[in-house]
């Protein structure tokens, strides 16, 4: 139906429409155009076109462009009905920000961000909801945190939107409450493990001496995107880290490293921030 | 600026009004100033010079000639023969360069340089800030992807009596068109809509040819997009002849251009493909108003994709759209956020058309020296209930019939029946187009669902002749923007 976006105003229009439709499909050749004394009829009188297909042309022409300027709203429609509320406040757009980030970049840190939005009385934003729960369909654990930390609107979401899927619907409803909010252990060798336990200065005086002696290199990227993903959570210590880390000379072989490291640092420092626990919340939807 | 009249040959050694930095501002993008940087050295440059007004060269390109670049330097609007859609394209910006390090002498230049640069001059407006060239002008509805870089970059001006005849040319050139275009037309509908030669996209493709040809590449671009719908759903049929209808509205007012009221006869000329040069556009009067960034979609058009911006003129409450567009991996325009109020001068095409470019802006955000301070003071667009989004929608529709995309702001609720899916309040509802995502992501309809959550908000959309298409939601403390994004594979 032309128009069909919104209700058109048919009137006469809709019935001459259907009409127009008919001969366009069977051709010209078989049928000839309605003819009539109404509104479109006079307006496109004056062409006197005498080939039917030139008839045809100008009334369909002339309708549509009645029929989509003098559209007219369809009836009322019952709405979704909303969730259940959830008092927490929706996390700040920042973190929301951020959360792209980190899967982009530095997916070690999401389940940390999952576990920061619940611990700091936070709610994911909703827009991110459905993100989250596509691409943690299959992993019940995370799942379960994007459960807790999306609040009602997860199952909502589940149960209006066709898109997201049954599947996904069943295996919500084979979460068993209370799931664990514990970080997953990160394979950290012994002789890095145990700078978890010194202050941030240090680790970052650590880090920079074995950079800058090569004791520390390229191939052991992962387990020192590990250790850093492992720190104590100190806001001001990983920024002081990323801090000292960018500082490294830029002619040393370990450059890449450490602005890749300060950069993770300070992805986690500025996310741990953003989602502190909420005190004075701005209301959020 | 302030320059002496040095003798061809000369530096320019005066206190150079340029710098890297300001240059650098200028730049559609860090790859294309990168670029421009490679390009910035004397010896890759032909024919420079420089005066009080323009600066000039030859650069060798990929092309079988060498671009010539113009750049007008108190104006900053840029002339090149590139190809290239992202202005200014990196052979202004590296002739920019070069002018701001003092590697241009002075001189006199050609006599096509020279009458470009005259007519800038004479066309200049104080607040002029473009640096467009490559002339995309289309109809309201924003048609023109036609990848004609030729036919965008308008050549020197030629003697009048010259561009007359030329003109004239081209006027008989496109009515001849036109006259193919209703033959063919009715060519369809005489052997009906049920003809299997209708999914043949040859017999599509020669009658675009021929509107490429007739200078009527809107027109041709509509024709090959209406190929693409034959079969498509059970409606085609219906959906056909309404675009057929209106192609034929418009061949029949394009070969009646001298008979219609002038922003008519602008505005069907504009829509068929008529070229307009950016500086005219610009020299035209600037609409100044705070202007609500309501909505962004891209869409993949032929071979190129196009970015459009809804722009609301919150005190002018007229719509306006900004259009760029990327050839593979070209960047499209990114300098607007949805939700963002910008203070500014927009100029439209003409026939009061919903296309613009943007001129001045006073928020400082071109980064030009004169650029205004004024803060935007925040201020949003009203939100109307659905019967009066569509009441707007079809008074746009109205005085232009052939719009294939009209924006609409409203308040309304999300709904759904079995078959359709729909914004709502309580009067009235509207039907939206938001195909599903096969399993291929956060689709539009999911993230509307998800930020409104029964709710009623602030939603901008377009309407199409399929349907509303939700662009954005607007909450009172953040935007969301839904609108497709470009393949990241294919822009920059």
């Amino acid at each position: 139906m032309t128009g069909s976006a919104i209700t058109p105003n048919d009137g006469d229009l809709g019935g001459r429409w259907e009409t127009l439709v008919t001969v366009a499909l069977l051709g010209t050749d078989r049928r000839d155009p309605p003819a009539g004394a109404t509104v479109i009829d006079e307006l496109v009188d004056d062409t006197q076109r005498a080939r039917p297909a030139a008839r045809l042309l100008a009334q369909a022409a002339a309708v549509t462009a009645a029929r989509r300027a003098g559209a007219r709203p369809g009836a009322p429609e019952a709405p979704f009905v909303p969730p259940p509320p959830d008092d927490r406040p929706a996390c700040p757009s920042a973190a929301a920000d951020r959360w792209r980030h980190v899967v982009a970049v530095w997916p070690v840190l999401e389940d940390e961000w999952l576990a920061a939005v619940i611990a700091g009385g936070w709610r994911i934003e909703p827009v991110l909801v459905p993100a989250l729960l596509l691409r943690h369909q299959r992993d019940m654990a995370r799942l379960a945190l994007v459960d807790v930390a999306a609040g009602p609107l997860a199952r909502w979401l589940v149960d209006v939107d066709d898109e997201l899927g049954d599947a996904l619907g069943a295996r919500l409803e084979r979460i068993t409450p209370g799931s664990t909010l514990a970080l997953p252990a990160l394979p950290i060798p012994d002789a890095l493990a145990r700078w978890r336990e010194q202050d941030l200065a240090s680790v970052a005086g650590n880090l920079l001496a074995g950079l800058r002696s090569g004791q520390l290199a390229a191939s052991h990227r992962t387990v020192l995107v590990n250790l850093v993903a492992r720190l104590t959570p100190d806001v001001d210590g990983l920024r002081h880290l990323a801090d000292a880390l960018s500082r490294l000379d830029p002619l040393d072989p370990a450059v890449s490293l450490a602005t890749a490291l300060a950069d993770l640092a300070a992805t986690r420092a500025s996310m741990l921030d953003e989602l502190a626990p909420a005190t004075a919340v701005t209301p959020a939807r | 600026m302030g320059r002496s009249d040095d003798t061809l040959g000369r530096r320019v050694d005066d206190p150079l009004p340029w710098s890297d930095e300001q240059v650098e501002s200028l730049a559609p993008s860090a790859s294309m100033m990168s670029a421009a940087r490679q390009l910035a050295t004397p010896t890759r440059w032909r024919s420079t010079g420089a005066d009080e007004g323009g600066v000039w060269g030859t650069v060798q390109g990929s092309g079988r000639e060498p671009y010539e670049t113009v750049v007008d330097h108190t104006e900053v609007v840029t002339r090149c023969t590139c190809p290239s859609r992202r202005l200014p394209c990196k052979h202004a910006l590296a002739l920019l360069l070069l002018f701001a390090r003092g590697q241009i002498a002075t001189g006199a230049p050609s006599r096509r340089t020279r009458a470009w640069l005259d007519r800038r001059r004479a066309d200049a407006q104080p607040s002029v800030d473009d640096t467009t060239t490559g002339d995309n002008s289309s109809g309201e509805g924003s048609d023109d992807a036609t990848g004609d870089p030729d036919n965008a970059s308008p050549p020197d001006l030629p003697p009048r009596d010259d561009w007359d005849r030329a003109r004239n040319e081209r006027v008989e050139s496109m009515s001849g068109a036109l006259i193919e275009l209703d033959r063919w037309l009715e060519d369809r509908l005489r052997t009906g809509l049920a003809d299997p030669s209708l999914a043949d996209y040859a017999t599509w493709d020669q009658l675009a040819a021929r509107l490429v040809d007739g200078r009527a590449g809107s027109l041709a671009n509509r024709v090959r997009r209406l190929a693409g719908r034959v079969g498509i759903d059970a409606d085609w049929q219906q959906q056909m002849l309404a675009e057929l209808g209106v192609l034929h509205l418009l061949a029949q007012a394009g070969q009646r251009l001298g008979e219609l009221p002038g922003p008519l006869a602008d505005a069907v000329a504009t829509t068929i493909g008529w070229q307009v040069r950016t500086a005219d556009v610009l020299a035209g009067v600037p609409e100044t108003d705070h202007w609500f960034v309501a909505g962004r979609s891209d869409a993949r058009e032929d071979r190129l994709e196009v970015r459009r911006y809804w722009l609301y003129g919150t005190k002018s409450q007229r719509w306006a759209l900004i259009l760029s567009f990327a050839a593979y991996q070209q960047s499209l325009e990114h300098t607007f956020e949805v939700g963002d109020t910008v203070h500014a001068d927009l100029h439209r095409y003409p026939g009061g058309a919903l296309r613009a470019l943007v001129g001045r802006r006073h928020d400082g955000a071109n980064g030009l020296p004169g650029s205004g301070t004024e803060e935007a003071p925040g201020e949003r667009a009203v939100f109307g209930g659905v019967a009066e989004a569509v009441a707007g929608v079809g008074a746009l529709l109205a005085s232009q019939p052939w719009l294939d995309r009209v924006p609409m702001l409203l308040r309304a609720t999300v709904a759904q029946d079995r078959t359709r899916r729909m914004l709502t309040d309580s009067d009235g509802s509207v039907v939206l187009n938001v195909p599903p995502t096969a399993g291929r992501g956060v689709g539009a309809w999911t993230s509307l669902i998800a930020v409104s959550a029964g709710a009623t908000v602030d939603i901008a959309a377009e309407w199409t002749p399929e349907g509303v298409v939700p662009l954005a939601v607007h909450l009172p403390h953040r935007s969301h923007d839904l609108g497709r994004r470009a393949d990241a594979s294919f822009v920059a």
